[in-house]
C-alpha cells in the first residue's frame, strides 16, 4: 500500500562560474550546469520582472533578449547564454524615459494584470528594433509565442503599432522622474469668464 | 481651449462682499515649493459636464443622481491603469516576486490517488533530512474552512481522506527547493484506495462512501452537494406551447488559465503577527479563514495582496496552500514561500463546472417565450468552493432579459473525485446562457422569424422585475441588439451567406455585484467602505480593500475620487493592498467592485469635498452652494476668476479641524423575494450584452474559424472606456476559447490529461479574430455616475453567438462544448448519414422564409422600443413585472398570480415521471432537512 518508492536525490553537479551581461551590467554568479537562465535571472541576479508562468515554454512570460534575439529563459540553460548580452524588461527603459513600447502598453491597454507584459514587451521591442513600421501580421507573428489571458491581444497589437509610430517620429517616452501636476498652479494675469465653465 | 486660471484669487478685480466682512481675493498664500510641469489649472471640460448641469454632455436617458458631482476631470476618459507603469517596467511584485530575508522553500506532497483513505503518514525520515526545517500534515490543523460559511469542507491538508489526485497531504519547508523536494519523497503515506467517482451522473447515486459527510445536511447517501428547485409562473401552460426546442448539452470543465501560478509567502513577524503575501481576489475571506484555521484572532493577521497575475475567479477561494505556508512558517519561525508550478495550478483548479444541461424553451403562436425548463447537473469536483451559489446561478441567471411565461429549474451539484470546480468569469451563468440562447435560435427557426427580431420583441423593459423577482433598473439590451445588428450588417447576412459561412447572435445578462454578501450581515455592515485622507501636500490617499486583479479597480476608484474632487489622477494615491490599512472589502468577485466601491468612493469624496468647500467658504466668503470645483481650484460660480487653490482650501480645512479625512460606504437597497434561494442572483443592477459572431466552417474537417465578432455591452456608463473595451475583448477571448478549444480533458481512468498550457488550448494571437467592442450606456440610476459591471457579463453572449453562427454556416446544431473539429465532424457525419448525403459539401445551406409572425414581432419590437424609452425618461414608469406580455397584472408579483406556485418544495414523483434523468434524479433522494410545505 505504500505509495512512494524512494529514489535518492541525484547529487548536483558542482557549481560553476557563470558570467553574462544583464541589462548592460556584467554579472558573475555561481550556477549549476543544469540551471536554467530563468532561475539565474530571478534568483541570482534579481531581475524579478522576468516571470515564471508555465515552466515549459508555452506562455512566453519568461522571454528575454539574448544578443537581441527573443529567447524563452525557461528553456534556455544559463550556460547557453554565457557571455552574452541579456536584456530583460528592466533594461528597456533608460532610467528616465520609458521605452516607447512600455509607454504604449501602459497607455493603450496592452497590459491588464500585467503578468505576461514583460514577455510581450521584450519580444515587441526586438521586433521594433528591426522594423519600426510592422504590419499587423508581422506583429502577430512576433508575439505568437506569448499568451495573454486578459486583453485578447487586440490592445497589445495596437500598442505595438503605436510604439512603432513613436519610434518613427522620434518621440521618447514620458520622463518618470519629472514632477507632474502642480497642486498649486499659477496662471495668466488677466482672467476672464472662460468658455469652458458650465456652472 | 486656452490656458486656465492662476490661483491668485481675484487679483485686479477683487470682488468685495457687501457686508464688508471679507474681501474675496485678498488672501495671500505662499507657493509651498511644489514646482510642477503644468503651471495652469485646466478649464472645465464643458463636453464632459452633463446637460442637466448646464454642460454639453448629451443624456438621452435623462439626468443621473451623480450629475452634480461631475467635474469633467476623468470619468468617461480613456485612462491608462494607475499601476500600469509598475507593470511595464517589471517592478510590479506578484506572489512569486516577494522575497523575504531568510526565507524557506515550501513544497506540498499531493495525493497520487483519486480517492483514498489515509491509514498513516510517517514524516520522520523527512524531518531528519538536512536542510528541512518543518514538516506539517493534516494533524497540524484540523479546522475546516471554505469560501462559503454554509459549506466549509476544506482543510489545510487532508484529514482522513484524499479526494482527488493532487489533494494536499503534507508539506515541507526547507532551506532549498531541492531539499524540500527530496523531503517530500521521504514522507511515507499508507493509503487505502477507495472507489472513485468520475462521472457526474454517478454522483447522483447512493454511495457507500460519500466523498463528504455533511451530517444532518447530507442529502441521502449520495454525493449530491446541493440541489435547487425553482418554479415560477405558468409551468403547466408553457409545456402546452406550440413551439418547443429541447436539447441536451454537455459542457467541458474549464480552467481560468491565468498566467501567474499561485504563490504565497507567510511570515510570522517579530511581533507575533502573521504577514501573508498572496495574489488574492478576496483577501478578506483569506483573512477569516486563516484566523479559524490557525486559531489566532483576526487582528493578529495581516493579509497583503500582491499584484495579481490574473484571477478570473480562480484566486477567489481561501486556498489550502495559503494555510500550509502559514502553518510551516509558524512551525519553523521563518518566512516560507510556496510557489506552484503550472500543474499544481490545475490541481487546485476552481474553474468552470463541467455541466450537463437539459434545456427546453417553449414559445407560443404570438411569438412569446411561454416558458423555459432547465435541468442542470454540475460537476463540483472534490470540494464545495462556491458551488452552492453556482447551482443557483445555473438557473436564475438565464431568466432575463426576456419576458417569459413560466420557469422551471432543477439543478444539482455533485462531488466527484476531480479537482474542485468553483467560480470562473461569468460564474454559473455561462453554460445555461449558451443553452438557452441556442434554443431560442432553434425555436425561431421553427417559427420562421428572425432571431434578432424575436429577441427585440420579447425584452423586459427598464425598471421592471424578472420572473424570479430580480429588480431590473436600467437596461440597454435593445440598444445593444440594434447596434450589433447595424454594425455587423445582420440583415444582409443572416441565412444569406454562402455555405460554410455563417452569422449568429447571442445575448447576455449578468449581475453587477451580489446583493447578498457572503460573510457580512447586509443589515448591519456595508458592502464596501472607502476611507480618504488628505494631508498638507494636497494629494488624496484612498484606503480601500478592493482587490485590483488587473481589471483596473484601483483606477476606477481613483477616478471616482478624482472626479468629485476635481483633482488630476496623479494626486490620488490608492492603498488597497494590506488588510491592516484597508477597510474591509469583500473582494473582486461577482463583478461588484466598480459598482460598490466607486459608490462608496463617491460618498467619501463628497464628504471630503464638503469639508474643503466649508474651508473655502471661510476664505472667500462665498457659500459652498455658489462655489464650484475646477481643476485643482475652487471658484465662485458666477465669476471663475475668483477662487482659491485646492491646496489653500485644504490647508485651511486642516487648520480648522486638525485632520482632513472622510469615509464613505455602500450597501445595497433591500431587494428580493422570500422564496428559498431568493437571494441568489440578486444584484443592485444588471448588465446586458448582445454579440454577433461571423464564422467560417470547413464542412469536411469540422474546423471552425471565427472571422469577426461585434460585441455590444451595456455597462451603464463607461467610467474608463479603455478598460471597458479591454474587458469586452478579453471576455471574448476567454469565451471563444471555451466554445472552440479549451477543455479540461479527463481520461477514462479519471486522470486529468492536460494540466499544462500546451494541451490546455488558450487562444493565441493567431486564432483570435477581430472584435469590435461597442459600449452602450444605459445610465443606471444607482450605479456610480451610471456605471454597471463590464468584467463578466461580456463573456456570456459569445458562446451562443458562435454556436448559432455554426448552424447558419452549415445547418448543423452542436450541443457539446468545446466545438472541437472532431466533435463537429462527427455531427456533420451524422447529419450526412441521416440525410443520405455522401459529401458534406452537399449539405443544404440553411435558408430563412419569414412567416406572418415576423411582421407581427417586428411591430411589437417597435412598440416596445417606444415603451422602453418612455419608461427611461420617467414619462411612464408604472409598475412592471415579468408577465405583463401574458396579460398579468403589472402591479402584483407574478408568483402571487400564478396557480401552482410553490415557495420551494421537493418535487413530487409526478414532476419526475417523464424526466428521470440528470439533476432531477437528485430529487429521488429523501432529504433530511425539514422543508416547509407551502402551496
Amino acid at each position: 500500500m505504500s505509495s512512494h518508492i524512494h529514489i535518492p536525490m541525484v547529487p548536483s553537479d558542482p557549481m560553476e562560474t557563470w558570467t553574462g551581461t544583464v541589462n548592460g551590467k556584467t554579472e558573475t554568479h555561481l550556477a549549476h550546469g543544469h540551471s536554467i537562465l530563468l532561475d539565474v535571472l530571478r534568483d541570482k541576479i534579481g531581475t524579478l520582472g522576468v516571470k515564471r508562468g508555465c515552466d515549459m515554454g508555452t506562455c512566453g512570460c519568461c522571454a528575454v533578449l539574448v544578443d537581441g534575439v527573443p529567447k524563452l529563459s525557461c528553456l534556455t540553460l544559463a550556460f547557453e547564454a554565457e557571455g552574452k548580452e541579456i536584456t530583460t524588461v528592466e533594461g528597456l527603459a533608460d532610467g528616465h524615459h520609458l521605452h516607447p513600447i512600455q509607454q504604449c502598453f501602459a497607455d493603450h491597454g496592452g497590459s491588464q494584470c500585467g503578468f505576461c507584459t514583460p514577455g510581450f514587451l521584450v519580444v515587441s521591442a526586438a521586433l521594433l528594433e528591426n522594423n519600426q513600421d510592422p504590419s499587423e501580421s508581422e506583429i502577430k507573428d512576433a508575439i505568437e509565442g506569448n499568451l495573454c489571458r486578459c486583453t485578447g491581444y487586440q490592445q497589445i497589437v495596437t500598442s505595438v503599432m503605436e510604439a512603432g509610430k513613436m519610434l518613427r517620429e522620434g518621440i521618447s517616452g514620458d520622463d518618470r522622474t519629472e514632477p507632474a501636476s502642480d497642486p498649486h498652479p499659477i496662471g495668466p494675469d488677466e482672467p476672464s469668464l472662460p468658455p469652458g465653465d458650465a456652472r | 481651449m486656452g490656458k486656465g486660471y492662476r490661483q491668485a484669487p481675484g487679483k485686479g478685480k477683487g470682488k468685495s462682499r457687501t457686508d464688508g466682512k471679507r474681501i474675496a481675493g485678498k488672501q495671500d498664500f505662499g507657493v509651498p515649493g511644489s514646482g510642477g510641469s503644468d503651471p495652469y489649472s485646466n478649464l472645465q471640460d464643458i463636453d464632459r459636464i452633463p446637460a442637466s448641469q448646464g454642460g454639453q454632455l448629451k443624456q438621452p436617458r435623462g439626468p443621473h443622481v451623480h450629475d452634480p458631482h461631475i467635474t469633467g476631470q476623468t470619468i468617461g476618459k480613456s485612462t491608462p491603469l494607475v499601476d500600469s507603469r509598475w507593470k511595464v517596467t517589471g517592478q510590479a511584485e506578484y506572489g512569486d516576486d516577494i522575497r523575504l530575508p531568510n526565507e524557506l522553500f515550501g513544497k506540498i506532497l499531493r495525493s497520487p490517488h483519486h480517492y483514498a483513505r489515509i491509514i498513516s503518514i510517517d514524516t520522520s525520515a523527512a524531518e531528519k533530512l538536512p536542510g528541512v526545517k518543518a514538516v506539517a500534515t493534516g494533524m497540524d490543523s484540523v479546522n475546516r474552512f471554505g469560501v462559503l460559511p454554509v459549506t466549509k469542507d476544506e482543510h489545510a491538508m487532508a484529514q482522513e481522506k484524499v479526494r482527488h489526485v493532487g489533494d494536499l497531504v503534507a508539506c515541507v519547508a526547507a532551506d532549498s527547493e531541492e531539499a524540500a523536494i527530496e523531503a517530500l519523497s521521504l514522507i511515507e503515506v499508507d493509503y487505502e484506495v477507495l472507489e472513485a467517482i468520475h462521472d457526474m451522473e454517478d454522483g447522483l447515486l447512493d454511495s457507500k462512501d460519500p466523498i463528504h459527510d455533511r451530517g444532518k445536511y447530507h442529502i441521502g447517501d449520495s454525493n449530491v452537494q446541493k440541489r435547487v428547485f425553482q418554479q415560477f409562473g405558468h409551468t403547466d401552460a408553457m409545456r402546452e406551447a406550440k413551439f418547443q426546442s429541447k436539447s441536451d448539452w454537455s459542457f467541458a470543465g474549464l480552467h481560468h488559465g491565468f498566467t501567474e501560478p499561485h504563490a504565497v509567502v507567510a511570515h510570522w513577524d517579530p511581533n507575533g503577527r502573521l504577514q501573508l503575501y498572496t495574489p488574492q481576489q478576496v483577501p478578506h475571506y483569506v483573512h477569516r479563514a486563516l484566523s479559524s484555521v490557525l486559531d489566532v484572532p483576526m487582528h493578529q493577521i495581516n493579509v497583503i495582496r500582491t499584484f495579481v497575475g490574473g484571477g478570473f475567479g480562480g484566486k477567489s477561494d481561501p486556498f489550502p496552500h495559503e494555510m500550509c505556508a502559514a502553518i510551516l512558517s509558524r512551525k519553523s519561525g521563518r518566512p516560507v514561500r510556496i510557489n506552484f508550478d503550472r500543474e499544481e495550478v490545475y490541481w487546485i483548479n476552481r474553474g468552470r463546472h463541467p455541466s450537463r444541461i437539459q434545456m427546453e424553451v417553449f414559445t407560443d403562436e404570438e411569438g412569446r417565450i411561454a416558458g423555459i425548463e432547465t435541468d442542470a447537473l454540475i460537476d463540483g469536483g472534490g470540494f464545495a468552493s462556491f458551488g452552492h451559489v453556482t447551482t443557483y446561478y445555473n438557473g436564475v441567471l438565464h431568466t432575463s432579459p426576456y419576458e417569459i411565461g413560466g420557469f422551471h429549474y432543477t439543478g444539482a451539484r455533485v462531488w466527484t473525485n476531480k479537482p474542485a470546480s468553483g467560480a470562473m468569469r461569468g460564474h454559473g451563468a455561462v453554460n445555461s446562457r449558451c443553452a438557452v440562447e441556442v434554443a431560442i435560435d432553434d425555436v425561431c427557426e421553427q417559427m420562421g422569424v428572425d432571431p434578432m427580431t424575436f429577441r427585440l420583441a420579447n425584452l423586459l423593459p427598464p425598471h421592471s422585475r424578472t420572473i424570479t423577482g430580480f429588480r431590473i433598473t436600467s437596461t440597454g439590451m435593445r440598444e445593444c441588439l440594434d447596434e450589433v445588428r447595424k454594425q455587423s450588417g445582420w440583415d444582409d447576412k443572416f441565412r444569406k451567406l454562402p455555405f460554410g459561412r455563417g452569422i449568429g447572435v447571442g445575448c447576455g445578462f449578468f449581475i453587477s455585484g451580489s446583493g447578498l454578501p457572503i460573510h457580512w450581515d447586509p443589515e448591519n455592515f456595508p458592502h464596501a467602505t472607502v476611507h480618504l485622507q488628505c494631508d498638507m501636500d494636497g494629494g488624496v490617499t484612498v484606503h480601500t480593500g478592493a482587490a485590483d486583479i488587473g481589471q483596473g479597480s484601483d483606477t476606477a476608484v481613483a477616478q471616482a475620487v478624482s472626479e468629485v474632487l476635481a483633482l488630476p489622477l496623479d494626486m490620488i494615491r490608492i492603498r488597497s493592498k494590506e488588510s491592516d490599512t484597508a477597510p474591509v472589502d469583500l473582494g473582486s468577485y461577482s463583478s461588484r467592485v466598480t459598482f460598490m466601491n466607486c459608490n462608496a468612493a463617491i460618498r467619501a469624496a463628497i464628504e471630503m469635498r464638503d469639508k474643503v468647500l466649508k474651508a473655502a467658504w471661510e476664505i472667500t466668503g462665498y457659500h459652498p452652494d455658489s462655489l464650484v470645483l475646477g481643476d485643482r481650484r475652487i471658484y465662485y460660480k458666477r465669476d471663475p476668476a475668483i477662487g482659491i487653490s485646492w491646496l489653500e482650501a485644504v490647508h485651511k480645512a486642516q487648520a480648522d479641524t486638525g485632520s482632513l479625512i472622510a469615509s464613505g460606504a455602500y450597501r445595497t437597497p433591500p431587494m428580493g423575494g422570500i422564496h428559498k434561494g431568493a437571494a441568489a442572483g440578486l444584484a443592485p443592477a444588471y448588465s446586458f450584452s448582445a454579440y454577433v459572431a461571423e464564422v467560417e466552417v470547413d464542412p469536411e474537417t469540422g474546423f471552425v474559424k471565427i472571422i469577426k465578432a461585434w460585441a455590444a455591452h451595456d455597462c451603464g456608463k463607461a467610467l474608463n472606456p479603455l478598460a471597458v473595451e479591454g474587458q469586452i475583448i478579453g471576455s471574448c477571448h476567454m469565451g471563444m476559447g471555451q466554445v472552440l478549444s479549451e477543455e479540461m480533458r479527463y481520461g477514462r481512468t479519471g486522470h486529468l490529461l492536460n494540466p499544462d498550457l500546451l494541451d490546455y488550448k488558450i487562444m493565441s494571437v493567431h486564432e483570435m479574430p477581430e472584435v469590435v467592442p461597442i459600449i452602450v450606456e444605459s445610465n443606471d440610476p444607482e450605479g456610480p455616475f451610471g456605471a454597471k459591471e463590464a468584467g463578466e457579463g461580456p463573456l456570456l453572449p459569445i458562446l451562443p453567438a458562435v454556436v448559432n453562427a455554426i448552424y447558419d454556416a452549415i445547418g448543423v446544431r452542436i450541443n457539446e462544448l468545446p466545438v472541437s473539429p472532431d466533435r463537429l465532424h462527427s455531427r456533420i457525419e451524422k447529419k450526412c448519414r441521416k440525410m443520405k448525403i455522401d459529401d458534406p459539401m452537399d449539405l443544404p445551406n440553411p435558408t430563412f422564409e419569414p412567416s406572418p409572425l415576423q411582421q407581427k414581432l417586428s411591430n411589437r419590437a417597435e412598440e416596445h422600443a417606444n415603451r422602453d424609452l418612455q419608461r427611461d425618461l420617467l414619462k411612464d414608469r408604472s409598475a412592471y413585472v415579468n408577465g405583463v406580455l401574458f396579460g398579468f397584472d403589472p402591479d402584483l408579483p407574478l408568483h402571487e398570480q400564478s396557480e401552482g406556485w410553490r415557495e420551494s418544495v421537493t418535487p413530487t414523483p409526478e414532476d419526475l415521471a417523464d424526466d428521470s434523468k440528470r439533476a432531477a434524479r437528485a430529487w429521488n433522494h429523501v432529504e433530511r432537512r425539514y422543508r416547509e410545505e407551502n402551496a
